[in-house]
C-alpha cells in the first residue's frame, strides 16, 4: 500500500470515537433501565458511562497496543460484571404479579 | 510503522511465508485503520451484550407472568442475560486473535459469535412462541 499519507483516511479515528460514544450511551441506557428496580446497580452502571466516553477520547489518539488491549479488557470485564449483577437481580427480585401492579391505575 | 515491507501488503495469499525464516512470519503493528476497525467490532459486540442484558432483565422484571406458565419469564430472560455475560469475553478473545493475525499479515480467523448469537435468538424465539401458546391454551 503506497497511498499518500493523509490525516485519518476514512475517518477511522472519528468513527472509532463515535463507536465508543455509542457504547457509553448503551451503558447509560442499561443503567437507567436498572434504576427503577435495582437502584445501586443502576447508579453504578450509569457511572461507568462517562468513563467509557473518556476511554474513547483516549482511543482516538495514538496509544500503545498494550494500552488499547487494557481499555478493551476493562470494557469486557465491566459488561460481564453488569450481566452477572443483572442475573442475580433477576433471580432474587420478583417480577410483577399482574399488569395492574406494573401499571397502577389512578382513580 | 512499516519498515520491512516484505509482509506489508495483504498477506492473505502468502501461505508459504514460513519458508522464509522458518519460524513466525514477521510481526509488525498493523495499519491503524485495521486496528481501529477491529476495536469497533469489539465495541459493537459489547453493545450487543448490553442489549441482551437489558432485554433479559426487561422480560423478567417488567412483564406480567404468563398465565399457567410461572417459569415462562425466567426461561426466556435468563438465557439472554447469560449470553450477555459470555459475549464480552468471547469478543475480547476474538479481538486479540484478529489483532495477532493482522500483525502477522495473515487472514483473519473465522468468528463464531454471529452463529452463536443467531442460534440463541432463534431458540429464544421458539421458546417464546411455545410459552405464549401454552399460556393461551390454559
Amino acid at each position: 500500500m503506497t497511498a499518500p499519507w493523509r490525516p485519518d483516511p476514512g475517518l477511522a479515528g472519528e468513527r472509532t470515537r463515535l463507536a465508543w460514544a455509542r457504547t457509553a450511551i448503551a451503558f447509560a441506557a442499561v443503567g437507567a433501565a436498572l434504576l427503577k428496580k435495582e437502584l445501586e446497580i443502576g447508579l453504578a452502571t450509569l457511572a461507568v458511562a462517562p468513563l467509557v466516553f473518556a476511554a474513547g477520547r483516549m482511543a482516538a489518539r495514538a496509544s500503545t497496543p498494550e494500552q488499547r488491549a487494557r481499555r478493551l479488557l476493562a470494557v469486557a470485564v465491566t459488561v460481564t460484571v453488569v450481566a452477572i449483577l443483572a442475573l442475580i437481580a433477576a433471580l432474587l427480585i420478583p417480577g410483577p404479579d399482574s399488569l395492574d401492579q406494573l401499571l397502577p391505575r389512578h382513580g | 510503522m512499516r519498515v520491512g515491507g516484505a509482509t506489508s501488503s495483504g498477506g492473505a495469499g502468502d501461505p508459504g511465508g514460513a519458508g522464509m525464516a522458518g519460524a513466525h512470519p514477521a510481526e509488525t503493528e498493523p495499519d491503524a485503520r485495521f486496528t481501529m476497525a477491529n476495536e469497533r467490532t469489539f465495541l459493537a459486540w459489547s453493545r450487543t451484550a448490553l442489549a441482551l442484558i437489558v432485554a433479559g432483565l426487561g422480560i423478567i422484571q417488567l412483564l406480567p407472568p404468563f398465565p399457567g406458565v410461572p417459569w415462562g419469564r425466567h426461561v426466556l430472560g435468563v438465557p439472554l442475560i447469560v449470553l450477555g455475560a459470555l459475549a464480552p469475553g468471547a469478543a475480547y478473545t476474538e479481538w486479540r486473535r484478529n489483532q495477532a493475525a493482522l500483525r502477522r499479515g495473515q487472514p483473519l480467523p473465522p468468528s463464531l459469535l454471529p452463529r452463536i448469537l443467531a442460534v440463541a435468538i432463534v431458540c429464544v424465539g421458539i421458546v417464546a412462541a411455545v410459552v405464549v401458546l401454552i399460556a393461551a391454551v390454559r
